[in-house]
Order: structure tokens, then C-alpha cells, then sequence
């Protein structure tokens, strides 16, 4: 992700962009945990990308985002708020959502 | 519970939230502003009220069940699955006695409140989260303990609404919008619904509205016609008002939108031959839509009572994990884990607990991880008498458990999860600081009572009276090879792991490092590299 501006360019890195999806995701009501296939630093601040693909292509950025809701929750609901919530976040940080915006739900906790 | 009193109190709820729903709709900035929480929790609470209706339930759990099914299948939104969540909680307390006391009312808040922060895994403060939770808070002083049912509902209140004119000051966007949290403005109006209803005394006044809801939220209005009916009429110069104002004495839910040379209409009547004939005078009718809403509504309550005793349909391969510490329980929950055991190295469990928590996993197969070498005999055992086709990945520690649970996905079949944890197990290596409780030599080690006692891939490596020197021979063993990844896990006297941390990043450039509380006994640091 690259802005010229008049002072030279501001570039965004896909890491960066993955943690701001990871972070908006984790903090969407319903959502227990990111998933995906990586290890388990995946569900920590630091290592929060991991339940986050981002990848660019010619039409902007597509991503994909995996997360496990609690069991006895609307996962449709959950599932649209988790959507809306990270294009609201891409748009305010980065000036730009996404192009294409997959979520998985991965798993159901019960606790 | 009884129906009639809790049908009652979920009206009042309902009357006083739509009395504000606009209001709120307008407060809504976070987590997106779009303007409809008060709309969404509305029609969220007008799912509870319709359920209740025609509810026939006679006992307290039938009621609470009732209540939480509804509000689960009604949940629209962010607020209104949040609230659902709440409902959950709070019924769940109630529904167990008849008794409406000021304790038991007192364990619902709690219970609501505890639902409601179990559903995410990074709470926001400053929400209906917040609300619920200080609600719950006021509940447990002990000031109010003794109060009567009615002062004691009243106090919460109070506490709540204080709570909401906090939130400002605890999330940014609010303050920056000068305004409070939308979802707990409703939460708290709806509170102040069941008050009232609860004391019998008139709601407050609020100024009438009369805005219509918007398209969406239409369909979901109760209404006392038959068919829902949507069509498009094309011609020129269409007269949308005329149109309008014919439709408007068939039913209800009119909308007629468009323009001159088209308009789609919208509306909710018993006879939509009249309403389509009076397109046909206009222009040419298409796409001609009609929904015997009646019907619809039946076909809702079955796929209701369906999906109570279903098994979750994604949930295909289910995971037991026994481990020790509240920190790494919590781990091992939040990557996933259906159930989890307390247990490890001086409390193992049973044959039969872990049956019992195979028993209790949704699903028709189950992976265990045993976290421990003395686990795995006792895990097979399990596996040998539970019903359900039981798999054993003999996890020897917690630290190796965690990271064969970096493999685990929830929805692949049981035999890939297996394969892909073992899989796991195979490429790693752990260590593991603990103190000696005699004095012996093993490996070749002699260790001192007291000791700090060093172990990699459970075989004795180092032991010394100082932490740090344990420590670092540990780490370079544990990272022998090329790692890229090294994970510790802080138990019940850990150290300060800064010096710790700077040392291995200055030899190891490029390995990514994490720290995570454990909690576990005996064990004061647990490693484990890949």
C-alpha cells in the first residue's frame, strides 16, 4: 500500500495492514479467538497476524480472515459485524477497504 | 420465572426501548456508525416479546429456555448479539428457581455480565460491556445485598446509567463524538423498562416518534396481514403518490419507491389480487413476489425447535486438553480447545474425567492431548471405554500440547488433525526450568536438593543453585539446530525474562520469540522451539 504525497511516498506494509485487520477482528463482539494455521502466536498482540491473509492484487487488497465465535451466538450477525468492522478500520487507517473481504469461522467454542 | 409475569416485563422493556430506539439510532458510532443499534436492538427484544406470546411454557427453564432461543434466532447486529449474549446470561440464573430475590437477581447480573465478556476475546470498555459489567458490580456491594427486590433493581439502574454517562471517558470515538455508547444507552432503557415493570409504577415520558423503520427492519415488524407482497410496475409518467395512497388502505408496511418510469413496491396485506390490480391500471407489472408471511413464521419456529438438539454442524473434529494453570487453560481455550481439564504433573486425572469431557464435546470424534507422560497411559485408557471414535496425540508436556495445538483446525476431519499434530510434535523441541526436590544424579547431572534443574526433551541438562545459569544452558539446547520460533511459559516463580529475552535475540537474529503466562506449579519457565 503506497500514498505519494508532495514530501515523498508513505508506504504501508502487508504486516501492518494485518495487524490492524487481526486487531479490529479480535475486538468484534463474538469473536473468541483468530484462527488459521500458523502457531500459536497467532492469538496474541504480537502475534495476532496469524489468523489474517493479506494479500496484494491489482484491484486492492484481498483478505482473508479466519476467527472461532462462541457457541449460542448468531455466527451470520457475528460474522457481519467482524466484515463491517475491518472495512470501518481499513478505511480510517489506510484511506482504503478492501477489495475482497473473506471471513471463515473456523470453530464454535463452548465455554 | 412464570410466562406471565417475565411476558409482562419483556413489553414494559420493549415499549420503553422503542420509545428511544431513535435517539440511540442516532448515538451509534462505535464499532461502526451506522446509525441502527437502537433499531437492531429493537427488533433483537421484539423477537423475546413475539416468542413469548406464543410460548406455552410452564416451568422456569421452559421459560428461560424460551427467552434465550429467541433471543439467539432474533439477535440482529452488533448490540443485539451482544445483548443476546446478556439475556443468556441473566436468564440462565433465573430460570433455574421460581425465586425472584434480590440474591438471585443478583446472580443473573453476574451471569449476564460473565456471558457477555466469555463471547470476545478482546473486550472493549466503554460499551454495553461496561454497562452490564458495573450493573453486576453494584449487585455485589455488600450495602446492597439486603435490599428488597424493587430498591435493589432500582440501585443497579442507577449504577448503570452512571456507568453510560462514563463512556466517554473510557473510548475515544465516543468522546470525540460527544456522545454515549449507543448499545449501552439501550441496554440501560431496557433495564429501566423491566424496573418499572417490575415496581408497576408508569414508564417515563419520552417525546413520540413516528419515523418509519427502514426497509429491512420492515420485514421484521409484526404484522397482522397475511401476505407479504413486493412488485415492480414500469410504465411512464407513474403517479407514486396516487399509487400510495391506494395501497395505504389495503395494509401495511407500504413502501413504494422509484420513479417515474418504474417503482417497486412494497407492502403487507391480506389481498394482494387488489393491490396488484391496482398496478395494472398504471403500467406493467413485474417480478411479482408474494410470501405467506403466516407461514413464514411456522417455518421459523421449526427450524427452531430443529437446530435446539442439533450438533454443531461445524465443529468436526472436537479437542480435549488436560493441562495445569489457569494461563495456559486460557491458551488452550482460546486456540480452540472444546473442553479443557486441570491436571498435569502432581494431579493427574481420571480415565473417567476425560471420558466425561469426551462425552461433553458436540461432536462425533474427539482428539486428546495429554500434556504430560503420565497422562497418556490414563488418556488411551480414556479413549479405549468412550463412546466416540477417540484419538490420543501423546503430547509428553504442555509447552509440546501448545504446539501441536498450532495445527489443530476445528472443522478438518479427525485423521488430518491427527496427522498434522503429530506432525507438530515431530519437528519440535522443549525445555523446561524446575527445582529439585532431592538430591540425585540423573543423565550424568548431579543435582543438589534445592537445586534449579534444567531439562531438554525431558533429559537432565544442567542444575546450579542460580536460575540464570540453568536458564541459559537450557535455551541454547532447546535451540540447537535451525529454530526460528521459540515460545515461553511463565509459571509460579518465574523470573524477569528481559535480560533473558535481549540475550537470545542478540545470538539468534531472526527468531521470533513469545511469552505467555502459563500459570502452571513447579514449573517456574517452559520452552518449546520449531
Amino acid at each position: 500500500m503506497i500514498a505519494s504525497t508532495e514530501l515523498g511516498t508513505i508506504a504501508v506494509s502487508t504486516e501492518a495492514i494485518a495487524q490492524i485487520v487481526g486487531q479490529a477482528a479480535a475486538e468484534s463482539y463474538g469473536v473468541v479467538a483468530l484462527a488459521g494455521r500458523g502457531r500459536f502466536s497467532r492469538l496474541f498482540p504480537w502475534g495476532i497476524k496469524k489468523g489474517v491473509d493479506v494479500e496484494r492484487r491489482e484491484d486492492g487488497l484481498a483478505i482473508e480472515l479466519r476467527i472461532v465465535v462462541e457457541h449460542g451466538l448468531k455466527l451470520a450477525e457475528v460474522a457481519a459485524t467482524v466484515r463491517s468492522r475491518v472495512q470501518y478500520e481499513l478505511e480510517r487507517m489506510i484511506g482504503v477497504p478492501a477489495a475482497a473481504l473473506e471471513v471463515h469461522i473456523d470453530g464454535v467454542r463452548s465455554s | 420465572m412464570e410466562l406471565e409475569a417475565v411476558r409482562h416485563l419483556t413489553r414494559c422493556a420493549l415499549q420503553n426501548l422503542e420509545a428511544h430506539r431513535r435517539r440511540i439510532d442516532d448515538l451509534n458510532v462505535y464499532p461502526v456508525p451506522d446509525g441502527d443499534t437502537g433499531t437492531n436492538l429493537t427488533l433483537t427484544l421484539r423477537s423475546i416479546v413475539e416468542a413469548l406470546e406464543t410460548s406455552t411454557a410452564e416451568s422456569s427453564e421452559a421459560v428461560a429456555k424460551d427467552v434465550t432461543r429467541a433471543a439467539l434466532m432474533g439477535a440482529r447486529g452488533n448490540s443485539g448479539v451482544i445483548f443476546s449474549q446478556i439475556v443468556r446470561g441473566f436468564v440462565d440464573v433465573l430460570g433455574q428457581t421460581n425465586d425472584v430475590s434480590t440474591p438471585r437477581l443478583r446472580r443473573a447480573f453476574r451471569g449476564a455480565s460473565d456471558a457477555a465478556y466469555r463471547a470476545v476475546k478482546r473486550p472493549v470498555e466503554g460499551t454495553m460491556l461496561t454497562v452490564i459489567r458495573e450493573m453486576a458490580e453494584e449487585g455485589e456491594r455488600k450495602e446492597n445485598r439486603r435490599l428488597p427486590a424493587p430498591t435493589f433493581l432500582g440501585t443497579v439502574l442507577a449504577r448503570g446509567e452512571d456507568a453510560l454517562a462514563r463512556t466517554p471517558e473510557m473510548l475515544d470515538v465516543l468522546r470525540n463524538a460527544g456522545v454515549v455508547d449507543a448499545g449501552g444507552a439501550g441496554l440501560v432503557e431496557i433495564a429501566r423498562g423491566l424496573v418499572y415493570g417490575a415496581s408497576g409504577e408508569p414508564l417515563p415520558e419520552v417525546p413520540v416518534e413516528s419515523e418509519a423503520l427502514s426497509i429491512d427492519a420492515i420485514h421484521l415488524e409484526l404484522s397482522e396481514y397475511r401476505y407479504c407482497t413486493v412488485f415492480v410496475v414500469e410504465g411512464e409518467s407513474l403517479d407514486q403518490a396516487a399509487l400510495e395512497s391506494t395501497l395505504e388502505q389495503m395494509g401495511d408496511s407500504l413502501l413504494v419507491v422509484g420513479d417515474e418510469s418504474a417503482l417497486k413496491v412494497h407492502v403487507h396485506t391480506d389481498d394482494p389480487g387488489a393491490a396488484l390490480s391496482a398496478a395494472t391500471l398504471l403500467g406493467v407489472v413485474d417480478g411479482v413476489e408474494i410470501a405467506n408471511m403466516h407461514h413464514q413464521t411456522a417455518q421459523r419456529e421449526d427450524r427452531l425447535l430443529e437446530s435446539a438438539g442439533a450438533p454443531l454442524p461445524t465443529l468436526e473434529t472436537g479437542l480435549v486438553a488436560v493441562c495445569p494453570g489457569r494461563g495456559n487453560r486460557r491458551l488452550f481455550e482460546s486456540m480452540g480447545a472444546t473442553r479443557v481439564i486441570e491436571g498435569g504433573q502432581s494431579m493427574n486425572p481420571s480415565a473417567a474425567e476425560i471420558i466425561a469431557a469426551i462425552d461433553a464435546v458436540p461432536s462425533p470424534e474427539v482428539i486428546v492431548l495429554p500434556n504430560n507422560s503420565n497422562v497418556i497411559l490414563t488418556a488411551e485408557q480414556a479413549a479405549l471405554h468412550a463412546l466416540k471414535a477417540v484419538r490420543v496425540v501423546p503430547s509428553r508436556s504442555v509447552q509440546a500440547g501448545l504446539a501441536a495445538m498450532g495445527r489443530y483446525v476445528s472443522t478438518n476431519t479427525p485423521e488430518q488433525n491427527e496427522q498434522d499434530m503429530l506432525d507438530g510434535l515431530a519437528s519440535i523441541s522443549t525445555g523446561e526450568i524446575t527445582i529439585a526436590s532431592r538430591d540425585v544424579e540423573l543423565d550424568g547431572v548431579q543435582i543438589r536438593k534445592g537445586d534449579f534443574l534444567g531439562l531438554v526433551d525431558e533429559t537432565a541438562v544442567s542444575a546450579a543453585p542460580d536460575m540464570s545459569t540453568v536458564v541459559e544452558q537450557v535455551v541454547a539446547r532447546v535451540l540447537e539446530g535451525e529454530r526460528e520460533w521459540l515460545a515461553i511459559l511463565t509459571g509460579e516463580g518465574a523470573p524477569s525474562l528481559d535480560g533473558l529475552v535481549a540475550a537470545i535475540e542478540r545470538e539468534h537474529p531472526g527468531i521470533s520469540i513469545e511469552i505467555h503466562h502459563g500459570g502452571q506449579p513447579h514449573y517456574p519457565l517452559l520452552f518449546v522451539a520449531e
